[in-house]
């Protein structure tokens, strides 16, 4: 492998990586703010220069591929002059307002002006503003505390395939904008926040309703459709404040679309059915899970049943329910169902060109792969449905009549008009495997505890079991 | 070896209406001719002459114009152009747009030999917005060009295939700034680019360009005709071959273009040449190559004229326009104007220019308007240190360069503003 | 949306077309063209030569805002553009300008309220040997003083 020297050290690199990279490899931080490894190189904020043998001028790491015997200097004096310099330049017009900011406590300007930066301030000139102009549900933005860095520009251009951020007017005067204010059209629109290192651009969503230093975070995946992206879920004191993505470079690279930023909301929503409940008249009674269960197995009693299973449960809850299902309800008829029109993995395919695939739910070739069949129609006569599903899966209108259970994550607003809610967990709240479009098993990670009286499957399973007799079924 | 023993003109004895003609260009400059033998030669050759005749960019780098060509790879999946650098945006200099306004066929078939060296079959002039006169100039003459079969499809039955375009920038110095001038032919901001890749590898529309100045691209038909060793002896310094048009203007008598030998006089013979400084004062300063020059005090003008001479003394020749101040204007409000452009022209990509050219701006306004203090002076040198040589193109050095020499070599001017004795 | 760019402007715009390997390189062109009809450029006009080029109206904007050339903003009939950059500055461009600002009684970037003149501080316009020099819409003027000032914008209608 070539090699080139950092900092006294030798370090491998394999042929056309950029200095940034090489160092980071090796433990060696050169900072940046332009520069972002999913995105086209600028080399703009300087940030990231530092020293060659035989070059005169210092070389932005960024757009330096290492080469073979290259001596790399990255703490020396001129190159911390630089980035004393650099800082300076950044923080003149750059408001002191970082206890109000959101992006505090993991702003890369505010890291940076620690680390590189000088505490005094030599700037006594009037500072640059801006009046901003919205930009749409997804995203706030404040101009003041723009460092002219392009991320997102380049983000909405090279990633979104969309040329709707700018930079308008030019030099000290440059601002990023959309025409007049418009609404981002993207939906992919959240990464633009994330790809900011400075509080200029925040999710409207997250703004003001957690400091970021009180979040803990838990890798999980998204269960927004079938490429599984990678993402942490934040929360503190079991409240979901925000999903991020997570890096993956085979699935989702750096990014996330937004339904799959914020289709947590579900978790925490207000009308979620968190407790056992049964339906009486037009709303929903909380009772206790034995009722629960006894009126459950009442309803389907002598009924011909059906039993759908929505791909946006896990491989472990769905191979559970393999034994369970037989032994419980016979042959009763099972399908898999979650995406209208999206019976199997033949009819899956990219939604946008970018992440989005047609199947909204995660698991989809996870339960092929078991053997379930594709949810099209009930067949004749069926009297009874049992629904289980996490949260996503799209569930089928039924003809009048029919009577339904349902278990697993439910809200009041659906009106599902179902006889009986058994609570159980979302993708939040449980562990296990799901299999991506591609056949990758990737794992979802519990992030908080169960709200309310919620419980994961295998437990109502076990007290479903547990309570009495089976159900007796029309055969 | 022809030595030209004296001042031997290309240009100037044209610069008047009658001589924009095609049917002029053909009967009295020997018009096309340069490019019909060059049809004749190989690539390599013409390339070979270039490089013999010393002829250096005109634009402000004098960067040697064969070997630029040379870059040019002779094979390319994506097709090559030739785009020439019309810009003329530095201040101070005003030859492009004579050379344009009175000799636009020496300009297109310098283009047409530069495009066959290369390989090139589109070329591009690219010419400041403000040029409407000139670029309606250009395209007549084009038009003319293209009716006579100097332009278009097999020109001259050579075979050989250009075609040429006028683009009209729209205002915005850093277009001047060959990679900003590329963004801005392609229908974008003009921002300069990070290099590499050089224009010689990825330019125009990703394919291989040469980009050249007006006057470099009309030296082109000089040179074949006459030979590389004609047109590298008319210079009377090492490295520099051919005349140079210098733009004189300011506080002298008579200002204006001349051409003169490359190297063959020093600042003070050529302000002489310009009628003296104005009125009979005192010459004070002289900004020797545009304003992004570091300025020459009154002692400082004996200095030969050319590209490294000037280099030796800590400034340049950029694009040979020289701005002649004399004794009674004030200096600090000179530099405050000369840097709110470089402040208004910052394209703002990168930071230390977007930020530190309107920081100086501001300072130097302050201190116009009695409100400098003491540390204000080292805090401009502070800021030119951390400007120059740190950004992604010339902008930055063309903006530092300036306000370090003023404040060195005109500091008095400076501190009288500051201890309040002075305010503009 | 109906159209307000006229026949002309799609007809020289057409003609550009082979000159160029790419669609957007025709936006210069185009920008310099649709202000020639409107004498600026209207967010509507912006919209429709994007719509035109195939591309997004917000990189018409960035584009446009990027040269100071475009007016954004409308101008009067006379735009006066006055070099004050160097060259000019040291044959007397300050004087030209506040003449004119207390010949119309208009600060520069103003336009009088009879939208007749326009006056702009003008960066450097290449007529240096011939300074002080501005310009009249499209046109140069060279060589100023007061005098030949006043009986040049007298003189306009």
């Amino acid at each position: 492998m070539a090699k080139c020297t950092i900092d006294g050290r030798e370090v491998e690199f394999v042929a056309g990586t950029n200095l940034i990279e090489v160092a980071a490899k090796a433990g060696i931080e050169i900072p940046y703010f332009c520069y972002h490894p999913g995105l086209s190189i600028v080399a703009q904020c300087r940030m990231c220069a530092v020293e060659i043998e035989k070059m005169p001028k210092l070389q932005t790491a960024c757009s330096t591929p290492a080469t073979e015997g290259m001596v790399v200097k990255t703490r020396s004096d001129r190159v911390r002059q630089n980035q004393k310099s650099v800082m300076e330049f950044l923080l003149i017009n750059h408001p002191l307002d970082c206890p109000i900011c959101d992006k505090s406590g993991e702003c890369d300007l505010q890291d940076q002006s620690f680390k590189y930066g000088d505490p005094y301030m030599r700037y006594t000139e009037e500072r640059r503003t801006y009046l901003d102009l919205d930009m749409g549900p997804v995203i706030k933005k404040n101009m003041n505390r723009c460092i002219h860095c392009t991320r997102c520009i380049r983000f909405g251009t090279e990633v979104a395939g969309i040329h709707e951020m700018v930079a308008v007017q030019r030099g000290s005067n440059t601002e990023i904008t959309t025409v007049d204010g418009r609404p981002l059209e993207t939906d992919y629109a959240g990464n633009y926040s994330d790809v900011c290192p400075t509080g200029s651009l925040t999710l409207k969503d997250f703004r003001f309703r957690k400091r970021a230093w009180f979040l803990k975070k838990t890798p999980t995946v998204c269960e927004g459709c079938s490429r599984g992206c990678n993402m942490e879920i934040h929360q503190d004191a079991n409240v979901i404040y925000r999903c991020l993505p997570r890096t993956n470079m085979e699935v989702n690279k750096y990014w996330l679309c937004d339904e799959g930023r914020f289709n947590y909301h579900y978790v925490n929503q207000e009308d979620r059915i968190v407790l056992p409940t049964l339906q009486a008249g037009e709303s929903y009674q909380p009772t206790d899970w034995n009722q629960a269960i006894d009126q459950a197995k009442a309803v389907f009693n002598g009924k011909k049943l059906a039993i759908l299973v929505g791909t946006d449960l896990t491989n472990e809850e769905a191979i559970q329910l393999q034994t369970f299902l037989p032994k419980q309800f016979g042959n009763a008829p099972v399908f898999h169902f979650g995406t209208p029109g999206i019976a199997s993995t033949q009819d899956d395919a990219p939604a946008d060109q970018i992440l989005k695939r047609k199947s909204r739910t995660s698991n989809l070739n996870g339960f092929e792969k078991l053997g379930f069949k594709g949810f099209e129609s009930l067949p004749a006569g069926i009297e009874a449905v049992l629904v289980i599903r996490g949260g996503r899966a799209e569930i089928p209108k039924f003809a009048a009549g029919v009577k339904v259970v349902g278990l697993g994550v439910f809200h009041t607003a659906e009106n599902p008009g179902f006889e009986v809610v058994l609570p159980g967990t979302s993708f939040a709240e449980k562990d296990g495997t799901i299999v991506n479009f591609e056949g990758r098993e990737q794992k979802l990670k519990r992030s908080i505890n169960p709200r309310g009286q919620c419980k994961q499957l295998p437990e109502i399973l076990m007290m479903w079991m547990n309570r009495g007799m089976s159900a007796g079924v029309a055969s | 070896m022809i030595m030209a023993q004296q001042h031997e003109p290309m240009y100037i004895q044209y610069f008047n209406d009658e001589c924009r003609p095609l049917s002029f260009y053909l009967e009295k400059m020997n018009g096309y001719a340069a490019s019909k033998k060059a049809f004749g030669m190989s690539q390599d050759d013409i390339i070979n002459e270039v490089k013999k005749s010393n002829l250096r960019g005109r634009g402000g780098a004098g960067f040697p114009t064969g070997m630029k060509w040379g870059f040019i790879p002779k094979q390319s999946a994506k097709p090559k152009y030739l785009v020439c650098n019309a810009d003329e945006s530095e201040p101070g200099t005003f030859k492009d747009r004579d050379l344009m306004r009175y000799t636009p066929h020496l300009l297109i078939e310098g283009m047409l030999i530069a495009a066959f060296a290369v390989g090139a079959h589109h070329g591009y002039i690219y010419i400041r917005g403000e040029y409407t006169r000139e670029a309606k100039l250009l395209q007549i003459a084009i038009d003319e060009a293209y009716a006579k079969g100097y332009l278009g499809k097999n020109v001259q039955g050579s075979g050989f295939d250009f075609d040429l375009t006028v683009h009209r920038g729209a205002g915005a110095y850093i277009c001047g700034e060959e990679t900003g001038l590329l963004n801005s032919l392609e229908g974008k901001r003009g921002e300069p680019r990070v290099k590499p890749p050089f224009p010689a590898q990825a330019g125009a529309f990703g394919g291989p360009t040469v980009v050249n100045n007006v006057e470099t691209l009309t030296a082109v038909p000089y040179i074949i005709n006459k030979g590389g060793e004609w047109f590298s002896a008319l210079g009377k310094v090492e490295k520099s071959g051919g005349t140079r048009i210098i733009c004189v203007s300011g506080h002298v008598n008579k200002p204006g273009l001349y051409e003169i030998n490359a190297g063959s006089m020093t600042v003070r013979q050529i302000i002489d040449l310009a009628g003296g400084v104005l009125g009979g004062k005192k010459l004070k300063a002289v900004i020797p190559g545009g304003s992004s020059a570091p300025v020459l005090t009154a002692d400082e003008i004996d200095v030969i004229y050319d590209i490294e001479p000037l280099m030796k003394v800590g400034t340049m020749m950029g694009s040979a326009a020289m701005m002649v101040v004399s004794e009674d204007y004030c200096m600090v409000k000179l530099i405050q104007r000369i840097t709110k452009f470089y402040a208004h022209e910052s394209c703002g990509q990168c930071t230390p220019c977007r930020e530190g050219c309107k920081w100086m701006e501001d300072v130097l306004e302050r201190i116009l308007h009695g409100k400098g203090r003491e540390q204000d002076l080292n805090l401009l040198l502070d800021i030119t240190d951390n400007i120059a040589g740190k950004t992604l193109c010339a902008l930055g050095d063309a903006a530092a360069g300036p306000v370090a020499s003023f404040v060195k070599k005109f500091k008095p001017e400076f501190e009288a503003y500051i201890r309040g004795e002075k305010h503009g | 949306m109906a159209k307000i760019l006229s026949q002309k402007f799609y007809d020289e715009m057409n003609k550009l077309v082979p000159r160029y390997p790419t669609r957007v390189a025709l936006l210069l062109p185009a920008l310099h063209q649709a202000q020639e009809e409107a004498g600026w450029l209207p967010s509507e006009v912006m919209e429709e030569i994007g719509e035109y080029i195939g591309i997004h109206p917000a990189q018409v904007r960035e584009v446009a805002s990027f040269y100071t050339m475009y007016n954004l903003n409308p101008v009067g009939k006379y735009h006066i553009k006055v070099c004050t950059n160097v060259a000019c500055c040291l044959r007397g461009a300050d004087e030209i300008v506040e003449h004119i600002e207390k010949k119309f009684g208009i600060a520069c970037g103003g336009t009088t309220p009879d939208k007749k003149f326009t006056l702009m501080e003008e960066e450097c316009l290449g007529a240096c040997g011939t300074a002080p020099a501005m310009m009249l819409n499209d046109d140069y003027y060279e060589n100023l003083d007061i005098k030949t000032i006043d009986q040049l914008l007298d003189g306009l209608k």
